[in-house]
């Protein structure tokens, strides 16, 4: 069975309005998005994420390479009637409503009248709209408009799902019920192919990650492959006397950190945590959490834009 | 194809109803038909001849300005607005986008059209006459004017930045309806002129054929001109919808949507 998404050698390069220079927006991306996981693509502004994901949707066309959706070469109308796309900071017809919006996703699908109906009702539901039914986009706010891009995304009941910063503009519970869906998407079979620069959240969800820096893929490989599972350190929060002399409590530690009677800071990896424990103990300390701390996704994101030679402010 | 074509269609014209275009061809139809009052009380019997050459003047350039306008701003703000990223996405041809979006266009020309026509009506109905068939065959050509203009500004507006679109469409629009009189003043310049003026001439359609009145004898409030005429500029008109449409198609569908 063909890969949900395949990507190979994806060459994009644009020429400056003016002085003509050209500028390499990808050179050269190849990955494959397995049928019924999630995909997480991670990169700094201007690395070339939604270069790549609109030349997946057939918005912008490759200088050179190839890109296939569902064993269809894009872009192509048939791998387009399987996927649902939401774009980044997505612009909808704002004198539209969400009822309106999705019907016109619908017919554009080619479903029927009862069809778009049933399926609006229960999206609107799903994302959280019901009550924002009679008002146009005009007036959602950022949130509102990436749930109704979510939910025109989801007219079609698609077998990929393409989202480009979903959770950008969201609350902490719009992000979480984001994942959520994104989760409950994959226990349906549906592959999830989505950017983002919250990497707690593709930590948390992504069955693979891929990292692009300065239109190159740097990394690419489940979280778990991804991230060194070598100690860096120990972390340690412990409530003691505001008083209390701590000097030689905290030498040789870092990310040392007093707020008010709560110390925390983090232990060279050789360090000897139980005789740090005694001593704090003796001054009267309480210990609330110990816990070794491991490179995060955000450690080797770091370390791979450092590598590529650019900052996670991304590029011009 | 024709279900996706419609859908686009139906929301472009939803978009000038809500935009509030309909509202503005709303007054200017009530204006001019003041104006025609105001005109035809000002002339010596002439009220009705001031209604009819209102009106059609009304359908015929409030018409083609509002299509240019439409054209220009329907298009462009799609790729400017990045609202066309959610669209082109979905499993739809290019082409079948920018049809749509003209023939959106077409129905909102349409109901401009009706209006005046039905405005005219009555004001002729007040004055105690009815619609010549001369009346229903100038409208019909006013009709095909519109919609002629209508696909010059969706051929410009998917290349060009709506400015540039603008005097493009208008200078084609105007140049199309005043080509026999540049072909006679060229007549009298030097070859090359003329040369380059016919050139330059055959590249615009000749909407001068959708106004005939007022031409050679040929007045809508006398000797009109025949059903073939009606047919034949129909045609021209819809040969150059038809290739305006293409190029333009072709131009929107190698445009990369950044």
């Amino acid at each position: 069975m063909d890969p949900a998404i395949e990507v190979r050698d994806l060459k994009k390069t644009y020429r400056t309005p003016f002085a003509r220079r050209k500028v390499e927006a990808l050179s050269g991306v190849s990955f494959s998005v397995e049928r019924g996981t999630i995909f997480g693509f991670v990169g700094p502004n201007g690395a070339g994420k939604t270069t790549t994901i609109r030349t997946l949707m057939g918005l912008i066309k490759p200088t050179a390479g190839s890109a296939k959706i569902l064993g269809h070469a894009v872009p192509s109308r048939k791998a387009r009637a399987q996927v649902g796309f939401l774009p980044e900071s997505p612009y909808f017809y704002d004198y539209l409503t969400i009822g309106e919006l999705l019907d016109l996703a619908g017919r554009l699908f080619g479903m029927s009248h009862a069809d778009r109906k049933k399926r609006s009702d229960e999206l609107i539901e799903r994302v959280g709209l019901a009550r924002a039914r009679a008002q146009s986009l005009k007036k959602f706010s950022k949130g509102m408009l990436q749930r109704a891009g979510l939910a025109q995304a989801l007219m079609n009941n698609p077998e990929v799902v393409v989202l480009d910063e979903p959770m950008s503009g969201l609350d902490p519970i719009g992000r979480k019920e984001v994942r959520d869906l994104i989760l409950e998407l994959r226990e349906k079979g549906t592959t999830v192919f989505f950017s983002s620069h919250i990497l707690t959240d593709i930590e948390a969800i992504a069955d693979r990650v891929a990292i692009i820096a300065r239109g190159v893929l740097t990394a690419e490989g489940t979280p778990a492959e991804l991230i060194r599972r070598t100690a860096l350190g120990v972390d340690v929060m412990v409530r003691i006397a505001e008083d209390a002399a701590i000097d030689d409590l905290v030498a040789g530690a870092d990310r040392v950190r007093r707020v008010g009677d709560q110390l925390s800071l983090t232990l060279p990896v050789d360090a000897d945590v139980d005789a740090w424990l005694a001593k704090s103990r003796e001054r009267g300390a309480k210990v609330i959490s110990v816990a070794q701390r491991h490179e995060t996704l955000e450690d080797l994101f770091l370390r791979q834009i450092a590598n590529a030679g650019g900052s996670a402010e991304g590029r011009v | 194809m024709l279900g996706r074509i419609w859908a686009i269609a139906l929301n472009t014209f939803r978009e000038a109803v809500r935009i509030k275009v309909l509202y503005g061809v709303l007054v200017v139809v009530f204006g001019a038909n003041f104006l025609a009052i105001v005109l035809g009380a000002m002339s010596y019997h002439e009220e009705t001849r001031v209604a009819q050459d209102i009106g059609l003047a009304g359908m015929s350039i409030f018409g083609s300005i509002t299509a240019i306008l439409l054209g220009l701003f329907l298009l462009y703000n799609e790729i400017q607005r990045r609202t066309v990223h959610a669209i082109v996405s979905k499993p739809i041809e290019r082409w079948e986008f920018v049809v749509g979006k003209w023939l959106g266009m077409a129905l909102v020309l349409s109901v401009l059209v009706a209006l005046f026509t039905v405005a005219m009506i009555a004001m002729l109905a007040l004055q105690g006459n009815a619609m010549t068939t001369a009346l229903v065959k100038a409208t019909l050509l006013a009709w095909v004017e519109v919609l002629t203009v209508a696909a010059i500004a969706i051929f410009f507006s998917s290349f060009s930045t709506p400015f540039l679109s603008g005097i493009f469409s208008f200078a084609m629009w105007l140049i199309g309806r005043v080509t026999p009189d540049i072909e006679q003043a060229a007549k009298s310049a030097s070859a090359w002129i003329r040369v380059v003026t016919r050139v330059a001439l055959e590249i615009v359609p000749d909407v001068h054929l959708m106004s005939p009145s007022g031409r050679s004898d040929v007045s809508v409030h006398g000797d009109f001109v025949t059903w073939a005429y009606v047919g034949m500029a129909s045609l021209h008109g819809l040969g150059w919808i038809v290739g305006l449409l293409a190029l333009a198609c072709v131009l929107f569908h190698r445009r990369d949507f950044v």
